[in-house]
């Protein structure tokens, strides 16, 4: 039934039976949380109260709290929106394209790949939601909602309201796929439970699962044609999201190179939190049988790649303004690289483009430490790369009396912190009540099933 | 060809067998495929590839819905673009024109939601799935962890029980069960044990 490659190293380690893999990956779950568990959860629920409380200070007082100021009208708040929806992107991608290209080691870290997406995807809705000031009302600027303002429609011309499709199709499309691929595990997790309200929610959550042959041959269905429609989603987000600057007329966004470029960013700085997290989570949860190096050594061919890619854009981008003979664009690039934000454009060449190319040597793909180390250069890296992109394009106008620094204020940062305080309480959350590994795809994929 | 018709509830008599290894089970389940007998349906913890064809399942017509899905999808955008944009209130924003390409990345993302919903839609519907719902196929409850169940028809069979329970055990079944049926939600079930009677033991 299943031919085993004499070359290719075993995915799952540990002469693993069916039954040890159920038993492994639902004991977070059935047991009570561990130390490091409560520790973490607590300081990601301090975090969510930065944000809320940061939230609350900009609704009461209206966003004049944030730094922005006639030049630099997006600031902090559009470059972690980037920041956040880049991260989105590698749990779609390792689910849908690789379940496309049949790459079996996705199947250890899709789930938690998908459930970050999500909580990413939740973090950066936060800021273009907020930045429209009284949100309640907000619904009829993004959504062409019937109203009473006579015919007020939005602007379908406009590459932010495309963004808005993208992303909220982006989120429900990803939350469909996730929860289709955790119910029969949702239904293993409701047959070993012995506490009545495990019972009572794992039933409903499990919508009477009972892994029918008939059910899992449409099942397979669904997820390849979800598979195959999300893969053109992916790539459609990141590239309209790079439209938002694109389409306009700014020296150094106005350029075609955006889509793709932005598309290998997302899933560079996608798959650098996926390593940040599941590094982790492998040690504390004793998951190495599962997430084995040969799944971070993987993932660390990805990350090299897309940042050689990256890297590729940003010398690319230099070529194409100076070749362009446009004095504004070559102005812009100029001043990227030396002028009062040199030192913002040096940290994102250097985490994005020069360190993810010690990937080359075996040792850096393949000890954990130092690729936790160099997950956290990633993400700091592709956060630098949307500031520089965003803030050093607008800090320098066409006239030279809209010339300004900026620096983002206490309630900035505040917001910014709390993102990811809801997304590590989300992720806590989530490694205790749901199985953290799709435990039906790992079972498929077993060698020594006796 | 497996018959659509067949439910556990809906038949009187129904054997169970049950397998430990996926491998073994996928060769019983073709075998007794051959032998004539009905399948009602086999439950397994992770999807074995082939048994469908051991089963003699079609493929689902799902895709096709998947098609309409979207193509509804491409029409809402449209309509609501063109509406809106075109019919309502035409918007003239630097001289671009009411209808053009600026449509594109709004007919792509709904006709993709369209499809993503359509299919989820479509796929509980087909398979009776609902929050809350209580599994009434459960024959072990380890079908969700480690044990593939097949679940075949024996009322009115013309194969003999005796010869079915003995394929399932060569064939490396580590149980074999037959289930009475009394009425809505009212079984017994009876276990077999290997080269036994089973006329004795279904009519006790």
């Amino acid at each position: 039934m299943i031919h085993d490659s004499v070359i290719r190293p075993q995915l799952i380690t540990g002469d693993k039976t069916l039954h040890d893999v159920t038993t492994e990956i639902c004991r977070p779950i059935e047991n009570k949380p561990s130390t490091s568990w409560t520790v973490g959860f607590i300081l990601s629920v301090i975090f969510l109260g930065i944000l809320i409380l940061s939230l609350g200070v900009t609704l009461a007082y209206g966003i004049g709290t944030w730094g922005l100021n006639k030049s630099v009208q997006w600031g902090w708040d559009i470059t972690n929106f980037v920041f956040w929806v880049g991260i989105g992107h590698a749990g779609t991608l390792i689910s849908a394209i690789l379940l496309l290209f049949r790459q079996k080691w996705r199947m250890s870290i899709n789930r938690s790949a998908e459930a970050m997406t999500i909580f990413a995807v939740m973090c950066a809705a936060i800021f273009p939601l907020f930045h429209m000031g009284r949100i309640w009302v907000g619904g009829y600027w993004v959504f062409p909602l019937p109203n009473a303002f006579g015919s007020l429609w939005v602007n379908f011309h406009s590459p932010l309201l495309w963004d808005v499709f993208a992303i909220s199709t982006y989120f429900s499309v990803s939350l469909v796929f996730w929860y289709l691929g955790l119910i029969p595990d949702i239904a293993t997790v409701r047959d070993r439970a012995k506490t009545a309200g495990r019972k009572f929610w794992y039933n409903f959550f499990s919508m009477g699962w009972t892994g029918s042959v008939r059910t899992w041959n449409r099942y397979e269905v669904v997820s390849l044609i979800l598979a195959g429609i999300s893969t053109p989603l992916v790539l459609s987000v990141h590239t309209i999201v790079s439209m938002d600057f694109a389409t306009s007329v700014v020296p150094g966004w106005h350029t075609t190179i955006f889509p793709p470029y932005f598309v290998a960013g997302a899933i560079f700085s996608g798959f650098g939190m996926v390593l940040t997290l599941l590094v982790i989570a492998r040690k504390v949860m004793n998951y190495q049988d599962f997430i084995t190096i040969g799944h971070l050594e993987a993932m660390c061919k990805v990350v090299m790649l897309t940042g050689t890619m990256v890297g590729l854009a940003y010398i690319t981008e230099f070529f194409v303004a100076a070749y362009s003979g446009v004095e504004y664009e070559q102005y812009a690039f100029i001043n990227r690289a030396t002028g009062p934000y040199w030192w913002a454009y040096w940290s994102m060449m250097t985490c994005n483009l020069i360190a993810p190319q010690v990937f080359w040597f075996k040792w850096a793909r393949t000890t954990p430490w130092f690729i936790f180390m160099l997950s956290i250069v990633v993400n700091v890296g592709m956060w630098f790369e949307r500031f520089v992109i965003i803030v050093t394009s607008l800090h320098r106008e066409y006239l030279p009396s809209g010339w300004v620094m900026y620096s983002p204020t206490m309630t900035e940062i505040g917001i910014f912190l709390g993102t990811f305080g809801l997304f590590f309480t989300c992720f806590f959350l989530f490694s205790k009540f749901l199985p953290v590994i799709n435990m039906a795809e790992v079972k498929g994929i077993l060698k020594n099933r006796e | 060809m497996i018959d659509k018709k067949l439910y556990l509830d809906q038949n009187k008599t129904v054997m169970f067998g049950i397998f430990e290894d996926p491998d073994k089970f996928l060769d019983a389940v073709a075998h007794v495929n051959q032998s004539g007998a009905n399948i009602i349906d086999c439950y397994t913890p992770f999807p074995i590839h082939g048994i469908e064809k051991a089963m003699g399942l079609k493929r689902s017509l799902l895709p096709v819905g998947a098609f309409i899905c979207g193509c509804l999808g491409f029409i809402t955008a449209a309509t609501l673009q063109l509406y809106m944009m075109h019919f309502d209130w035409p918007m003239v924003i630097g001289n671009k024109p009411t209808v053009g390409v600026s449509y594109v990345p709004v007919l792509f993302e709904m006709s993709v939601l369209f499809t993503a919903f359509g299919m989820a839609i479509l796929f509980f519907t087909r398979s009776k799935m609902i929050h809350g719902k209580i599994p009434q196929e459960r024959v072990d409850l380890r079908q969700t962890d480690d044990r593939m169940v097949i679940a075949i028809a024996t009322d009115g069979q013309s194969v003999d029980k005796n010869n079915l329970s003995n394929m399932l055990f060569n064939g490396g079944a580590v149980e074999v069960k037959e289930r009475t049926n009394h009425g809505y939600e009212d079984f017994t079930d009876v276990d077999i044990t290997k080269g036994s009677n089973i006329n004795v033991s279904a009519n006790h």
